[in-house]
């Protein structure tokens, strides 16, 4: 039973137990809760998503909304620029999160404790504190105005060299010398031994990066500025609020917010295991 | 003979001129805040303009209301931004003074002069030069629930202050949950010009000549007004919120019957329209109240105009100009109307070209319009001037500290001529 | 551990590095040298004008520019401590329900609590919005079912800013709580047997062994919950605007509006450094809360 034991192991009235399951229903529910009156929403005709008081189960269940969406703001050009964002700024950290965080974990030079403060100080620098001047350097190098643009500044970041680092330092050495001894680069050393050693590690920084830059809002809004052809899911999903001034559109918004949960989602699903690992690891001792 | 040669250049230069301004294939692209429907009329327009000038071809761009400034700012002024931005009138001096926008060519700022209302013509202005093509206007009036005015044994709107807080007072009073008169917040306009609207309608003014004139006893008695709605409970601010679609409860408020008064602008119509169904035949539109220092109804207008890119090619800006005059001229629509007051229209809003005016006359006369057409006569034009949108964003947060008593009405004076005078000398330099 | 040539050091480094530092740490020299110009943000750095410290006196100033940013600054202060104060507990108290194995069901409320970590805040703010309307929305309509009075939720100032919080804790509270249950799993069973043995009983077993071998993770959690809330910014972008009367207007929301929309560029940088040198302040009192309890 020792491997089992965990708090609230002791043996109290079964009151308890009952107390603890209702907890977890009720937590359950309530997290749930606007998932569901979303999804639900999305189904219901405009009418009906205004009523007082509200109604809960739509009476005839429509995918008009849907239909509508993609007419108003261009769904499957938003979901292809979501998917180019979120796919090649997740594909950059990962590159350069690998590469940063093999030299981090396995050389020796000076100044790297210093330098890597510095950049891990960046995680903790909310993006806000740098838009100003990043929108005019973005557009000196004339990328503004493009998905580029949206990309390129986030190609690296300081939680994914933190999160490799980490992990490749628990790869062991002899791994990494029997393959110097092969002839094998180092970069050859990185994506083809270290590489595969960190797999869930990789899985989990995956996960996160698509995740944020799927759902990413503040900077594709600022430097994308009205270039509506490169806007992403989460813009375009702003902009059925206020496509039409004084229009209501509850159902509208309800179906597009539906769509644009499902990739991250899905993301979740597949990739969970190795998200909670992950945290454990990195969170907790870091 | 040397006479007749030369006659004959210029008239060939003449002849061969426009033509040779466009042979070369040109692309403009026009920046709205349309919805799709709005959008795809204007595609039209301009395709049928594409039809008669084949070289010229013309793209629609459309962003949130919320978006349309950042983006003029950020890729006007250069080549890749859009040739022709519709913009508010506010914006144009900041977009005239950071070169953003060009001074239209003499034969369209001649026109513009000629075919609209002075105070129109001199929003579309800086300094006397004119920069771009009033099309919508809009004007602000007092909407009312007839039925709440029946039920609480009313007979005629308002005209006065003392009679708004009366009527107030007997519609809040007539049932559970009821505000007499609506007060917007959250949403700088409206929560800015009805209270613009009541202030010159007491006399007074936002700015005089350059400079902010809140100080004045008729601003003091416009919040003293908002006050003491509140405090009597005519008003319930939490009522009033809006949300970033300019929809929220003020509007849901107002369109259940929970709200008997407000004051709005004539675009609304199609959101009440919308929200009421058959009811909307109980919405009446009256003058703005005449305030004690006041001796006439005014109200608040505010337009729109359409503006060249500087930043664009020659012959991008000139087929623009080209363009905008088509449109906006008495041959592109039907019975002497423009094309833009066709699309205006399909979205009720008023034309502001006189020409315009006269062509919609009967449409215009439909019983919503009809009041807001009546009040626009007496209208003031909201001040533009440089810093305009900071000094609406502040006074907008003077007004809703009052209308939430963070504030009296006192100190909500004291503190939106401060701000008033910082903000626009702080624009000037 | 090796030591490498320079080059292969600079060939592995040298992608993270320049990235990291042309986009993050030259626009952070870039908003401290800002903050001490008149700039608009439309134009070129070359045409900044430098004017000393009045960027920072105006914004601490009696005018709108001050005020404004002084309810901001205190707005945020408020959202902030509301956020850690309520994910805090509450990440711990799930945490405990998921890590339990006397009932089942842990595994299914982690999925579900985590689930909502992936929703885009854009769709958050979007359906809490519809959430809390006051007619048509469920949660006045679920309170009236129980005899409570309609909340005002974002129509009013007095509450419009507790309902961001709440809906920025249910967004995030399944990412602190699975943070908490690492935690757990690193508190060896051992001490809870031994604890048994000396007769303590669940409340005693949570304060004397749960809670203080908590503590890293706590402030790991703290930190992060305050750098998560200072960047809060859809839900007051898309539904309150700022408002009503300046009550949800927020740091990163302001400091746009300001820096980018009214392109007053030496203003928003001179709010930016205020809010990162506050930033700094708290996470350092933070970690010496953290040191002083270590050592009692």
């Amino acid at each position: 039973m020792s491997g089992t034991t965990k708090p609230f192991r002791r043996n109290n009235p079964s009151g308890f137990d009952a107390l603890l399951m209702l907890l977890i229903v009720v937590a359950a529910v309530v997290a749930a809760f606007p998932l569901v009156w979303m999804v639900l929403s999305s189904f219901k005709t405009p009418a009906e998503s205004m009523q007082v008081p509200p109604v809960w189960l739509p009476k005839t269940p429509s995918l008009d909304s849907y239909a509508e969406v993609a007419g108003v703001i261009n769904a499957g050009r938003s979901f292809w620029n979501s998917a180019v964002i979120a796919t090649v700024t997740t594909a950059g950290i990962l590159v350069t999160s690998l590469m940063a965080g093999y030299a981090f974990a396995k050389y020796r030079f000076r100044g790297r404790d210093a330098l890597f403060a510095l950049l891990i100080a960046t995680m903790f620098l909310p993006p806000i504190v740098t838009l100003i001047p990043l929108y005019r350097l973005v557009s000196y190098i004339g990328l503004n105005g493009s998905l580029f643009g949206v990309i390129v500044p986030h190609l690296a970041n300081a939680f994914g060299i933190f999160l490799m680092r980490q992990f490749i330092a628990g790869v062991p050495d002899d791994l990494i010398d029997a393959a110097r001894v092969d002839g094998a680069s180092e970069l050859r050393i990185v994506f083809s031994v270290v590489a595969p050693a960190v797999v869930p590690a990789l899985a989990a920084l995956t996960l996160f990066a698509f995740v944020y830059h799927w759902n990413t809002y503040l900077w594709p809004l600022t430097v994308l500025q009205g270039n509506t052809d490169d806007y992403p899911i989460v813009i375009s999903l702003s902009r059925l609020l206020s496509y039409n001034r004084g229009a209501m559109n509850t159902h509208l918004v309800m179906a597009g917010a539906t769509l644009a949960v499902l990739p991250p989602l899905v993301m979740f699903v597949l990739l969970q295991r190795f998200f909670v690992d992950s945290i454990v690891s990195s969170g907790v001792k870091g | 003979m040397m006479k007749l040669t030369r006659l004959k250049l210029a008239l060939a230069a003449a002849v061969a001129l426009p033509a040779s301004a466009f042979a070369e294939p040109v692309n403009i692209s026009y920046l709205t805040h349309w919805s799709p429907e709005t959008v795809a009329l204007l595609e039209a327009a301009a395709a049928s303009y594409s039809e008669a000038n084949p070289d010229v071809t013309i793209t629609v761009q459309a962003v949130p209301f919320g978006d349309l400034l950042t983006t003029i700012r950020s890729q006007g002024g250069g080549a890749g931004g859009p040739t022709i931005a519709s913009i508010y009138d506010l914006w144009l001096p900041e977009l005239a003074r950071d070169g953003l926008v060009e001074k239209a060519p003499e034969a369209v700022s001649g026109d513009v002069g000629a075919a609209w209302p002075a105070g129109i013509a001199a929003a579309a202005s800086v300094d006397g030069a004119v920069y771009g093509i009033p099309n919508e206007i809009n004007v602000y009036a007092l909407n009312y629930n007839k039925a709440l005015f029946e039920e609480a044994g009313i007979a005629e709107p308002p005209a006065t202050w003392d009679a708004l807080k009366e009527a107030a007072a007997a519609i809040t009073a007539s049932g559970e949950g009821r505000q007499g008169f609506g007060m917007i917040n959250s949403w700088a306009a409206g929560v800015v010009h009805p209270f613009s609207s009541l202030l010159v309608s007491n006399g007074g003014d936002l700015v005089v000549d350059g400079k902010p004139a809140l100080d004045s006893q008729a601003a003091g008695e416009t919040f003293a007004l908002y006050e003491e709605m509140i405090k009597e409970g005519y008003t319930d601010p939490s009522m009033g919120t809006a949300d970033a679609n300019t929809t929220g409860p003020f509007l849901d408020n107002f369109v259940s019957g929970n709200t008997g008064m407000i004051i709005m602008a004539n675009w609304w119509e199609s959101a009440l329209r919308a929200g009421m169904g058959d009811r909307f035949d109980t919405i009446g539109t009256a003058p703005i109240p005449v305030g004690p220092s006041g001796d006439t109804a005014r109200s608040i207008s505010y337009s729109w105009l359409t503006v060249v890119n500087a930043g664009a090619a020659d012959a991008e800006r000139e087929a623009a100009w080209d363009f905008l005059s088509w449109l906006n001229g008495a041959e592109s629509g039907e019975n002497g109307a423009s094309a833009m007051s066709g699309i205006l229209m399909s979205m009720g809003i008023l034309p502001s070209r006189s020409s315009d005016v006269e062509a919609y006359q009967d449409d215009l006369g439909r019983d919503f319009l009809a009041g807001y057409v009546d009040v626009l006569e007496n209208a003031k034009a909201f001040p533009v001037v440089l810093g305009g949108q900071e000094f609406s964003e502040a006074l907008q947060q003077v007004i809703e500290s009052l209308q939430y008593g963070q504030v009296d009405a006192q100190e909500a004076q004291a503190n939106a001529q401060a701000d008033a005078e910082s903000i626009l000398e702080r624009a000037k330099q | 551990m090796a030591t490498m040539t320079r080059s292969t050091i600079t060939v592995m480094l040298a992608p993270a590095v320049t990235l990291i530092g042309v986009f993050i740490l030259v626009p952070m020299a870039l908003t401290v040298w800002l903050s001490f110009h008149d700039w608009s943000t439309q134009t070129g750095f070359e045409t900044a004008r430098y004017v000393g410290l009045r960027n920072y006196q105006d914004i601490v100033g009696p005018i709108s520019v001050g005020r404004d940013f002084k309810r901001a600054f205190v707005n945020t202060a408020i959202y902030t401590a509301l956020s850690v104060a309520i994910i805090l507990p509450l990440s711990v108290m799930l945490g405990l329900l998921v890590y339990q194995t006397r009932v089942r069901g842990g595994h299914l409320l982690r999925a579900v609590l985590f689930s909502t970590y992936m929703v885009p805040m854009v769709a958050v703010a979007l359906v809490w919005s519809k959430l809390y309307s006051p007619a048509e929305g469920p949660i006045n309509q679920m309170l009236g079912w129980v005899g409570v009075a309609p909340g005002t939720w974002l129509s009013s100032p007095d509450t419009a800013l507790v309902s961001i919080v709440f809906l920025n804790v249910w967004q995030q509270v399944g990412y602190f709580t699975v943070l908490i249950i690492a935690g757990l799993t690193q508190i060896p069973n051992a001490l809870y047997e031994a604890a048994r043995i000396d007769g303590a009983n669940p409340v005693q077993e949570f304060f004397g062994i749960t809670l203080p071998l908590l503590r890293r993770t706590l402030l790991f959690s703290a930190v992060i919950a305050v750098i998560n809330a200072v960047q809060v910014f859809e839900p007051v972008a898309l539904i309150t605007q700022g408002g009503p009367a300046g009550s949800t207007n927020v740091l990163t929301y302001h400091i746009r509006r300001v820096g980018i929309e009214r392109a007053q560029g030496g203003l928003g940088s001179a709010m930016a450094v205020t809010l990162m040198l506050s930033l700094i302040v708290v996470v350092v009192a933070l970690f010496a809360f953290a040191r002083k309890g270590e050592r009692e």
